[in-house]
């Protein structure tokens, strides 16, 4: 059978073929399934994630990777537990666990958490891996920093950034009431964004079986009953027919035309409850809204890679190919989708529409096959076709390159004063501790650096006082709170990386725990 | 053990070692910009939050398991929880204190152990059961409630119940109520300061409609794979089973609701209906993870803690997350409502038809997305005009259902509103156009 394994081809099949009841994995992931499906589960089950110190911040980021099911996790950290870890950290047995090794007991007790996850504790310094064996980096998925010193974070992102065969880093960074984190990667493709605008209908290019459908419709004397239940689509289909009919080929332009067509909809009539001609006139700014590629697809066709496409070239790219060629042929749009909106109807009309679609979306499906040049699993084709309106190439950014792009900050901080001021707070203080770990900074000397990177003219705002003040106070407090809501955080980004479903964040994005706010810069 | 021991009152004790805190004392000890001056900084506050300070957590489940452990390690040490249900497997990927053995115990006691036990010195009690099984005297204990509920019928009930708990002359009474929720990537932490600021009831308007589908479509031109569903579930289910009650936990149930769905379907050339989507129809599955249940619980915590320290300004009041598309959030205050049925005071305005019946008038508060309410009982000050039970009074209230509701109350006239689902006695002022 062609198709993907969950799209039945034949109606026998697609009503008979009874399911078991759900095996205990299915169970136990039931509930995020239903946001990932199949395909997200399994990228998530392929991955590993390393994560470089057992602090608070990292064990509840882990927490939140090792319950949904992450194929591994190594903890590299080299340090023994203190007393204040064992007062802040859930994956800690506090009192029991001082003394001994961070990653050890972390691994331990986050292991506990689920039997499909393999965890590992690794006690080597970064520095010395940094030094001696930079390609380990290269076998995990995504690495994950928290408060990590600064030069060797500086020493980590450049490595990591060096080629596009390492992977993305996680910085994460929190002192009190404050955070921030950034995700860099080189460049992250998404096929299923699962965003919420829906794709064309294509009722102002309807495709020949739906307009021959919609036409064979004899409105006037047709059953009382059935009239009712003429799906919206095929009446707008029909009336914008006749319309155009009578103006030249074209479709209402102006307010009073579109008024007198709407008008026209709820004349068809023949009972005032017919609530599928309400739904036909509340939906006829489909008629003038024009079926084309949306302008973010067709930016993507741009891309040089498309230019270059070889054998090796990755899978995205030869669908995007596909997806250009298949848009310069009639009707130059996107693939039909082959999903249909519930509307006003009855059985028999519902379902023969949505036959139509689907048999249409089938034929464009093979029309777009038949352009791609090398052999692509058909489950990712479905998944192109049906998301086709709604692709993203996001280009990410190295860490730490806002900092030195001066107009940048200074733009930053007129357009989002409290979120900028709160990074350059965070990202001074560990300037600060980088240069002097044993000394507290004071608010003058942060200003002092935040005024070096910023520029010496450049006036800081007000907002800045609120967050110096709170560095201050706090500079190496590690909050339970502030630490669970960054574990939150930054795995529902690290999921939405790994499974390439939903879109993440690209920039720092800021978080203030006193007024909880979050904010993205940088981007 | 080799590490030191702070010792109280000359005994060793491993539950406050020498800096446990030192990450939160960073806090306490001192203020920072944002920090009201009736801040007590040092050992006052630290006393207060770790010796006498009481908190009451309503749900043991996704948000509950979460605001459990924040709590214990923030340092509150007397922690109550609530849940009435039990441990499934279906919890297992998100619920962290709960384990496959634990499958069919009660989440409040299960997770009261696993707390108490990874966390020295904190006392966690449970209680296995409804919140309505508890009085005022029990809710009045408590310096701050957080709700991690699923239930809108639930926080409705414990906000209602914590605005009449607040007596003007006496500033104890008043209870911070700290709300979340969650709903895949998306969720919202909010803080209710009650009969001061927006309380739940206040917001209700905010909710989603739930999905009702016509019981004609069900019955006979189904369309969606849920149609069939809701067919075999509403209509098939008691035709077949009787007196059997469906228990929408039970797998052999959701077998049985599935194979009939599915053959409906087949019938009617229907595409979609999986075992997955009659267990998401029947149960009302909301999809839930770990990510976004630690993030919402984490700032409910965060809240709670600033408020019973006074260490930092506190959330003002609603803060709503949406994680699908980057990050985005949105904090603001949410405004009371003056005809708030809760925290208002005053009677809700309705202007009605003169020529409507009582039953119209039913069917329209039942359609009003800012009351909620199922099968309402209506009556004026002083005689009943419509009561759904016992039967006894349904049947002798029955025949007013026909009747005009100006006929039965004046202009301007009063109309109190009961329901099982409501947990106050709403006023209505009728006015008639």
């Amino acid at each position: 059978m062609t198709g993907s394994s969950h799209e039945f081809q034949d109606i026998e099949e697609a009503t008979t073929a009874l399911q078991s009841q759900p095996d205990n994995k299915t169970r136990r992931y039931d509930r995020q399934l239903r946001l990932w499906a199949a395909s997200g589960q399994s990228a998530l089950e392929s991955s590993r994630i390393l994560v470089i110190s057992a602090s608070a911040t990292s064990s509840s980021v882990l927490k939140n990777l090792v319950l949904p099911g992450i194929g591994h996790f190594t903890i590299l950290d080299h340090a023994s537990v203190s007393h204040s870890d064992a007062g802040n950290n859930f994956f800690l047995e506090g009192f029991k666990s001082i003394g001994k090794s961070r990653a050890e007991e972390a691994v331990r007790l986050l292991s506990e958490l689920n039997d499909g996850v393999e965890g590992k504790a690794d006690t080597r310094t970064l520095e010395s891996i940094l030094d001696t064996q930079p390609e380990w980096f290269a076998t995990f998925t995504l690495v994950i920093t928290h408060n990590l010193e600064q030069t060797i974070l500086e020493k980590l992102s450049s490595l990591l950034w060096s080629d596009d065969t390492y992977p993305p880093l996680a910085v994460i960074r929190s002192a009190g009431f404050l955070a921030e984190f950034f995700i860099q990667f080189h460049e992250h493709n998404i096929i299923e964004s699962h965003s919420e605008t829906s794709p064309s209908l294509r009722i102002d290019k309807p495709f020949p079986a739906l307009l021959e459908h919609a036409l064979s419709l004899d409105l006037s004397s047709m059953d009382p009953t059935e009239h009712g239940h003429i799906p919206y689509v095929t009446i707008l289909v029909r009336a914008l027919e006749d319309w155009k009919k009578k103006h030249d080929g074209n479709p209402p332009k102006s307010y009073a035309e579109k008024k007198e067509f709407k008008q026209g909809i709820l004349a068809l009539k023949v009972k005032y409850d017919e609530e599928n001609f309400d739904e036909a006139e509340a939906q006829a700014y489909r008629c003038w809204s024009e079926t084309k590629v949306p302008s973010e697809i067709s930016a993507l066709f741009s891309d040089p890679r498309l230019a270059s496409l070889g054998p090796t070239s990755p899978p995205f790219f030869h669908l995007l190919a596909a997806l250009r060629d298949f848009t310069l042929l009639p009707p130059y749009a996107l693939p039909l989708s082959p999903t249909l909106p519930d509307m006003k109807s009855d059985t028999n009309n519902y379902i023969h529409l949505q036959r139509l679609y689907k048999t249409q979306a089938e034929e464009e499906k093979r029309v777009f096959k038949s352009l791609l040049t090398v052999p692509i699993e058909d489950s990712l084709v479905d998944s192109l076709v049906k998301n086709a309106h709604a692709l993203q190439i996001m280009q990410g950014k190295k860490w730490g390159t806002f900092d030195s792009e001066k107009s940048a900050l200074v733009n930053s901080l007129s357009v989002s004063p409290k979120e900028t001021s709160t990074h350059l707070a965070l990202s001074a203080l560990f300037t600060l501790l980088s240069r002097q770990p044993d000394i507290p900074p004071t608010e003058e000397a942060l200003r002092t650096e935040i005024q070096s990177v910023i520029g010496q003219g450049v006036e800081l705002p007000e907002q800045l006082d609120d967050a110096l003040g709170e560095i201050v106070r706090a500079p190496t407090a590690e909050l339970p709170n502030v630490a669970a809501f960054l574990g939150g955080m930054v795995a529902q980004e690290v999921i939405k990386i790994i499974t390439k479903q939903y879109v993440p964040a690209n920039g720092y994005c800021v978080i203030d725990l006193i007024e909880t706010w979050t904010g993205v810069i940088g981007n | 053990m080799a590490a030191a021991v702070v010792s109280t009152n000359g005994v060793a004790t491993p539950s406050d070692w020498q800096d446990r805190y030192h990450h939160i004392d960073q806090i306490l000890d001192r203020p920072g910009p944002r920090t009201d001056p009736s801040f007590l900084a040092g050992d006052e506050v630290k006393d207060f939050l770790r010796n006498s300070c009481k908190i009451l957590v309503i749900g043991a489940g996704g948000l509950g398991c979460e605001i459990l452990a924040n709590l214990a390690l923030s340092g509150f040490k007397d922690i109550h929880v609530i849940d009435m249900d039990t441990i499934d497997i279906s919890n297992l990927n998100r619920q962290f204190l709960f384990r496959p053995a634990d499958v069919g115990k009660a989440k409040a006691i299960v997770a009261a152990e696993f707390v108490m036990n990874r966390v020295p010195g904190v006392k966690v009690t449970p209680y296995y059961g409804k919140i309505q099984d508890k009085d005022d005297d029990y809710y009045v204990q408590f310096n701050l409630v957080i709700c991690g509920l699923d239930s809108v019928e639930a926080r409705r009930w414990i906000n209602a119940t914590l605005v009449n708990l607040v007596d003007p002359e006496n500033p104890e009474s008043l209870k911070p109520l700290i709300d979340g929720g969650t709903e895949g990537f998306k969720g919202q932490a909010r803080v209710i300061l009650p009969t001061v600021s927006s309380c739940y009831e206040c917001s209700l308007d905010m909710l989603n409609k739930p999905t009702a589908f016509p019981i004609c479509t069900i019955a006979n031109t189904p369309r969606l794979p849920e149609h069939c569903i809701e067919w075999a579930s509403v209509l098939e289910w008691p035709r077949v089973h009787a007196d059997k009650k469906l228990d929408t936990d039970d797998p052999e149930h959701i077998s049985w609701l599935y194979t009939i769905a599915a053959a409906r379907a087949k019938e009617f050339k229907i595409e979609g209906v999986t075992w997955s989507l009659t267990q998401g129809v029947v149960k009302n599955v909301i999809p839930a993870i770990a990510s976004t249940n630690a993030i919402i619980a984490a700032s409910c915590c965060n809240e709670a803690f600033k408020i019973a320290t006074s260490s930092a300004a506190y959330l003002n009041n609603y803060f709503m997350l949406i994680g699908t598309e980057g990050v985005y959030s949105y904090t603001f205050e949410h405004e009371k409502r003056d005809h708030c049925p809760v925290c208002g005071n005053e009677s809700l305005e309705i202007s009605i038809n003169r020529e409507w019946t009582v039953e119209r008038l039913i069917e329209m508060l039942v359609e009003k997305q800012d009351i909620q309410i199922k099968k309402p009982s209506l009556s004026t000050p002083d005689k009943p005009i419509y009561f759904q039970s016992p039967p006894q009074l349904e049947e002798a209230t029955r025949p007013n259902l026909e009747k005009k509701v100006a006929d039965l109350v004046a202009d301007g006239g009063e109309i109190t509103v009961t329901a099982t689902t409501l947990p106050f006695n709403l006023s209505l002022r009728i006015t008639y156009t």
